[in-house]
Protein backbone atom coordinates (compact mmCIF):
# COMPACT_ATOMS: atom_id res chain seq x y z
CA UNK A 1 0.00 0.00 0.00
CA UNK A 2 2.09 2.95 1.15
CA UNK A 3 5.31 3.66 2.96
CA UNK A 4 4.41 7.29 3.60
CA UNK A 5 3.00 6.92 7.05
CA UNK A 6 1.40 9.01 8.36
CA UNK A 7 0.06 10.50 5.15
CA UNK A 8 -0.68 14.19 5.56
CA UNK A 9 -4.45 14.16 5.27
CA UNK A 10 -4.56 17.82 4.32
CA UNK A 11 -2.31 17.24 1.31
CA UNK A 12 -4.41 14.33 0.15
CA UNK A 13 -7.55 16.38 0.48
CA UNK A 14 -6.28 19.36 -1.46
CA UNK A 15 -5.01 17.52 -4.49
CA UNK A 16 -7.18 16.13 -7.23
CA UNK A 17 -6.93 12.39 -6.72
CA UNK A 18 -7.27 11.39 -10.34
CA UNK A 19 -4.37 13.57 -11.35
CA UNK A 20 -1.94 12.90 -8.57
CA UNK A 21 0.37 10.07 -7.77
CA UNK A 22 -0.07 10.63 -4.05
CA UNK A 23 0.19 7.38 -2.17
CA UNK A 24 -1.54 7.37 1.12
CA UNK A 25 -2.34 5.16 4.03
CA UNK A 26 -5.51 3.29 4.83
CA UNK A 27 -8.31 5.72 5.53
CA UNK A 28 -11.87 5.69 6.83
CA UNK A 29 -13.17 5.99 3.26
CA UNK A 30 -11.53 2.66 2.47
CA UNK A 31 -13.72 1.09 5.13
CA UNK A 32 -16.76 2.37 3.23
CA UNK A 33 -15.85 0.14 0.28
CA UNK A 34 -15.69 -2.98 2.40
CA UNK A 35 -18.54 -1.87 4.66
CA UNK A 36 -20.80 -1.42 1.62
CA UNK A 37 -19.94 -4.88 0.30
CA UNK A 38 -20.44 -6.43 3.73
CA UNK A 39 -23.82 -4.77 4.28
CA UNK A 40 -25.03 -5.78 0.81
CA UNK A 41 -24.09 -9.40 1.51
CA UNK A 42 -25.74 -9.37 4.96
CA UNK A 43 -28.84 -7.82 3.37
CA UNK A 44 -28.98 -10.55 0.70
CA UNK A 45 -28.60 -13.32 3.29
CA UNK A 46 -31.31 -11.84 5.53
CA UNK A 47 -33.73 -11.56 2.60
CA UNK A 48 -32.97 -15.20 1.81
CA UNK A 49 -33.59 -16.16 5.46
CA UNK A 50 -36.93 -14.35 5.36
CA UNK A 51 -37.94 -16.02 2.10
CA UNK A 52 -37.03 -19.47 3.42
CA UNK A 53 -39.37 -18.87 6.35
CA UNK A 54 -42.15 -17.66 4.04
CA UNK A 55 -41.70 -20.33 1.37
CA UNK A 56 -44.56 -22.52 2.57
CA UNK A 57 -46.87 -19.58 3.23
CA UNK A 58 -46.13 -18.19 -0.21
CA UNK A 59 -47.06 -21.32 -2.11
CA UNK A 60 -50.71 -20.43 -2.37
CA UNK A 61 -52.55 -17.51 -3.87
CA UNK A 62 -51.79 -15.26 -6.80
CA UNK A 63 -48.63 -13.28 -7.45
CA UNK A 64 -49.79 -10.21 -5.51
CA UNK A 65 -50.74 -12.30 -2.47
CA UNK A 66 -47.40 -14.09 -2.55
CA UNK A 67 -45.47 -10.84 -2.85
CA UNK A 68 -47.44 -9.46 0.09
CA UNK A 69 -46.38 -12.46 2.17
CA UNK A 70 -42.74 -12.07 1.14
CA UNK A 71 -42.51 -8.33 1.72
CA UNK A 72 -44.07 -8.49 5.17
CA UNK A 73 -41.53 -10.98 6.54
CA UNK A 74 -39.49 -9.25 9.28
CA UNK A 75 -36.21 -10.64 7.93
CA UNK A 76 -37.03 -9.48 4.39
CA UNK A 77 -37.81 -5.95 5.62
CA UNK A 78 -34.68 -5.87 7.78
CA UNK A 79 -32.63 -7.28 4.90
CA UNK A 80 -33.91 -4.59 2.51
CA UNK A 81 -33.12 -1.89 5.09
CA UNK A 82 -29.56 -3.18 5.51
CA UNK A 83 -29.21 -3.42 1.74
CA UNK A 84 -30.33 0.23 1.49
CA UNK A 85 -27.76 1.25 4.10
CA UNK A 86 -25.16 -0.64 2.07
CA UNK A 87 -26.16 1.34 -1.04
CA UNK A 88 -25.66 4.64 0.84
CA UNK A 89 -22.23 3.47 1.95
CA UNK A 90 -21.51 2.42 -1.64
CA UNK A 91 -22.23 5.99 -2.79
CA UNK A 92 -19.71 7.23 -0.21
CA UNK A 93 -17.15 4.69 -1.38
CA UNK A 94 -17.63 5.63 -5.05
CA UNK A 95 -17.36 9.34 -4.26
CA UNK A 96 -13.85 8.98 -2.89
CA UNK A 97 -12.30 6.38 -5.22
CA UNK A 98 -11.88 5.57 -8.88
CA UNK A 99 -14.84 3.50 -10.07
CA UNK A 100 -12.37 1.15 -11.78
CA UNK A 101 -10.98 0.51 -8.28
CA UNK A 102 -14.15 0.09 -6.20
CA UNK A 103 -16.44 -1.74 -8.61
CA UNK A 104 -14.30 -4.89 -9.00
CA UNK A 105 -13.97 -5.06 -5.20
CA UNK A 106 -17.76 -5.47 -5.01
CA UNK A 107 -17.10 -9.02 -6.29
CA UNK A 108 -16.34 -9.82 -2.62
CA UNK A 109 -20.12 -9.83 -2.33
CA UNK A 110 -20.17 -13.20 -4.14
CA UNK A 111 -17.57 -14.54 -1.71
CA UNK A 112 -19.50 -13.41 1.37
CA UNK A 113 -22.85 -14.64 0.07
CA UNK A 114 -21.32 -18.03 -0.86
CA UNK A 115 -19.75 -18.40 2.59
CA UNK A 116 -22.93 -17.16 4.27
CA UNK A 117 -24.98 -19.66 2.25
CA UNK A 118 -22.75 -22.44 3.53
CA UNK A 119 -22.83 -21.32 7.17
CA UNK A 120 -26.49 -20.34 7.43
CA UNK A 121 -28.29 -22.54 4.92
CA UNK A 122 -25.93 -25.49 4.63
CA UNK A 123 -25.35 -24.88 0.93
CA UNK A 124 -22.58 -26.93 -0.65
CA UNK A 125 -19.38 -25.13 -1.66
CA UNK A 126 -17.56 -27.14 -4.31
CA UNK A 127 -13.80 -27.19 -4.80
CA UNK A 128 -14.26 -25.06 -7.92
CA UNK A 129 -16.09 -22.44 -5.85
CA UNK A 130 -13.35 -22.43 -3.20
CA UNK A 131 -10.91 -21.76 -6.05
CA UNK A 132 -13.08 -18.88 -7.23
CA UNK A 133 -13.25 -17.46 -3.71
CA UNK A 134 -9.45 -17.60 -3.45
CA UNK A 135 -9.05 -15.85 -6.82
CA UNK A 136 -11.46 -13.02 -5.95
CA UNK A 137 -9.63 -12.42 -2.66
CA UNK A 138 -6.29 -12.49 -4.52
CA UNK A 139 -7.64 -9.99 -7.07
CA UNK A 140 -8.91 -7.64 -4.36
CA UNK A 141 -5.49 -7.87 -2.71
CA UNK A 142 -3.78 -7.01 -6.01
CA UNK A 143 -6.16 -4.08 -6.42
CA UNK A 144 -4.75 -2.54 -3.22
CA UNK A 145 -1.43 -2.08 -4.93
CA UNK A 146 -2.90 -0.76 -8.18
CA UNK A 147 -2.77 2.96 -7.43
CA UNK A 148 -6.18 3.40 -5.96
CA UNK A 149 -6.69 7.01 -6.98
CA UNK A 150 -5.42 6.83 -10.51
CA UNK A 151 -1.76 6.78 -11.36
CA UNK A 152 0.16 4.38 -9.14
CA UNK B 1 -36.64 -9.59 -27.37
CA UNK B 2 -34.68 -12.73 -26.83
CA UNK B 3 -33.52 -13.64 -23.34
CA UNK B 4 -29.87 -13.48 -24.39
CA UNK B 5 -30.25 -9.95 -25.76
CA UNK B 6 -32.03 -8.90 -22.55
CA UNK B 7 -29.16 -10.41 -20.57
CA UNK B 8 -26.47 -8.50 -22.45
CA UNK B 9 -28.35 -5.20 -22.32
CA UNK B 10 -28.77 -5.80 -18.58
CA UNK B 11 -25.04 -6.44 -18.14
CA UNK B 12 -24.17 -3.32 -20.16
CA UNK B 13 -26.60 -1.11 -18.20
CA UNK B 14 -25.33 -2.57 -14.93
CA UNK B 15 -21.81 -1.44 -15.81
CA UNK B 16 -22.91 1.88 -17.27
CA UNK B 17 -24.88 2.58 -14.06
CA UNK B 18 -21.69 2.51 -12.00
CA UNK B 19 -19.97 4.96 -14.34
CA UNK B 20 -23.02 7.26 -14.22
CA UNK B 21 -22.94 7.12 -10.40
CA UNK B 22 -19.28 8.06 -10.40
CA UNK B 23 -19.99 10.89 -12.83
CA UNK B 24 -22.71 12.08 -10.47
CA UNK B 25 -20.81 12.03 -7.18
CA UNK B 26 -17.41 13.03 -8.59
CA UNK B 27 -14.46 13.08 -6.22
CA UNK B 28 -16.25 14.55 -3.23
CA UNK B 29 -13.57 13.38 -0.84
CA UNK B 30 -15.96 11.63 1.49
CA UNK B 31 -13.13 10.78 3.85
CA UNK B 32 -13.65 14.12 5.52
CA UNK B 33 -17.34 13.41 5.98
CA UNK B 34 -20.23 14.55 3.86
CA UNK B 35 -23.10 16.74 4.94
CA UNK B 36 -26.85 16.24 4.81
CA UNK B 37 -26.79 18.99 2.19
CA UNK B 38 -24.55 16.83 0.00
CA UNK B 39 -26.96 13.89 0.24
CA UNK B 40 -29.90 16.15 -0.63
CA UNK B 41 -28.02 17.58 -3.60
CA UNK B 42 -27.90 14.07 -5.07
CA UNK B 43 -31.69 14.18 -5.43
CA UNK B 44 -31.44 16.94 -8.02
CA UNK B 45 -28.42 15.45 -9.77
CA UNK B 46 -29.26 14.22 -13.28
CA UNK B 47 -26.41 11.68 -13.30
CA UNK B 48 -27.77 10.13 -10.09
CA UNK B 49 -31.21 9.80 -11.68
CA UNK B 50 -29.59 8.23 -14.75
CA UNK B 51 -27.82 5.80 -12.41
CA UNK B 52 -31.10 4.88 -10.71
CA UNK B 53 -32.90 4.45 -14.02
CA UNK B 54 -30.13 2.28 -15.49
CA UNK B 55 -30.13 0.20 -12.32
CA UNK B 56 -33.90 -0.36 -12.40
CA UNK B 57 -33.97 -1.23 -16.13
CA UNK B 58 -30.92 -3.50 -15.73
CA UNK B 59 -32.56 -5.33 -12.82
CA UNK B 60 -35.86 -5.75 -14.69
CA UNK B 61 -34.05 -7.13 -17.78
CA UNK B 62 -31.96 -9.39 -15.54
CA UNK B 63 -35.08 -10.91 -13.98
CA UNK B 64 -36.65 -11.24 -17.44
CA UNK B 65 -33.53 -12.99 -18.77
CA UNK B 66 -33.29 -15.30 -15.76
CA UNK B 67 -36.86 -16.46 -16.26
CA UNK B 68 -35.64 -18.05 -19.51
CA UNK B 69 -31.95 -18.73 -18.94
CA UNK B 70 -30.07 -20.97 -16.54
CA UNK B 71 -28.51 -18.94 -13.71
CA UNK B 72 -25.24 -20.86 -14.05
CA UNK B 73 -25.08 -19.51 -17.63
CA UNK B 74 -26.11 -15.94 -16.83
CA UNK B 75 -24.18 -15.31 -13.62
CA UNK B 76 -20.62 -15.86 -14.89
CA UNK B 77 -21.32 -13.43 -17.76
CA UNK B 78 -22.04 -10.73 -15.19
CA UNK B 79 -18.31 -10.63 -14.48
CA UNK B 80 -17.75 -8.98 -17.89
CA UNK B 81 -19.23 -5.82 -16.34
CA UNK B 82 -15.99 -5.40 -14.36
CA UNK B 83 -14.06 -5.15 -17.64
CA UNK B 84 -16.77 -2.94 -19.16
CA UNK B 85 -16.62 -0.51 -16.22
CA UNK B 86 -12.82 -0.31 -16.54
CA UNK B 87 -13.12 0.55 -20.26
CA UNK B 88 -15.98 3.04 -19.74
CA UNK B 89 -14.24 4.70 -16.77
CA UNK B 90 -11.21 5.23 -18.95
CA UNK B 91 -13.19 6.58 -21.91
CA UNK B 92 -15.79 8.66 -20.09
CA UNK B 93 -14.10 9.59 -16.80
CA UNK B 94 -10.45 9.61 -17.82
CA UNK B 95 -9.45 7.15 -15.12
CA UNK B 96 -5.99 5.69 -15.44
CA UNK B 97 -5.89 1.91 -15.17
CA UNK B 98 -2.48 0.58 -14.30
CA UNK B 99 -1.23 -2.81 -15.44
CA UNK B 100 -1.63 -4.11 -11.87
CA UNK B 101 -5.24 -2.94 -11.85
CA UNK B 102 -5.97 -4.72 -15.16
CA UNK B 103 -4.46 -7.92 -13.76
CA UNK B 104 -6.51 -7.53 -10.56
CA UNK B 105 -9.69 -7.05 -12.63
CA UNK B 106 -9.05 -10.18 -14.71
CA UNK B 107 -8.21 -12.27 -11.64
CA UNK B 108 -11.45 -11.12 -9.98
CA UNK B 109 -13.44 -11.92 -13.17
CA UNK B 110 -11.96 -15.41 -13.29
CA UNK B 111 -12.81 -15.88 -9.61
CA UNK B 112 -16.42 -14.79 -10.14
CA UNK B 113 -16.74 -17.15 -13.13
CA UNK B 114 -15.52 -20.06 -10.98
CA UNK B 115 -17.88 -19.17 -8.11
CA UNK B 116 -20.89 -18.77 -10.38
CA UNK B 117 -20.35 -21.52 -12.94
CA UNK B 118 -22.01 -24.88 -12.46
Amino acid sequence: MSSQFPAPAETVRLTSPSQTGTKHTFEIADLAVFGAVFLAAVGHLMIKAGLVGAASAGLHGNVVDRLMVYFTQPYVILGLAIYGLGTAMWILAVSSHDISYVFPISALNYVLVTLGGKLLFGEVVTLKRWGGIALVILGVGLMQGSGRKGRP
Amino acid sequence: MTATLALWISIFLNGLAQVLLKKGVGHTQARTGVSAKWWLSLLTNGWIWAWGLSFVVATALWILALSKLDISYAFPLLSTSFILVAILSRLLLGEYISRTRWIAIFVICLGVILIAAK
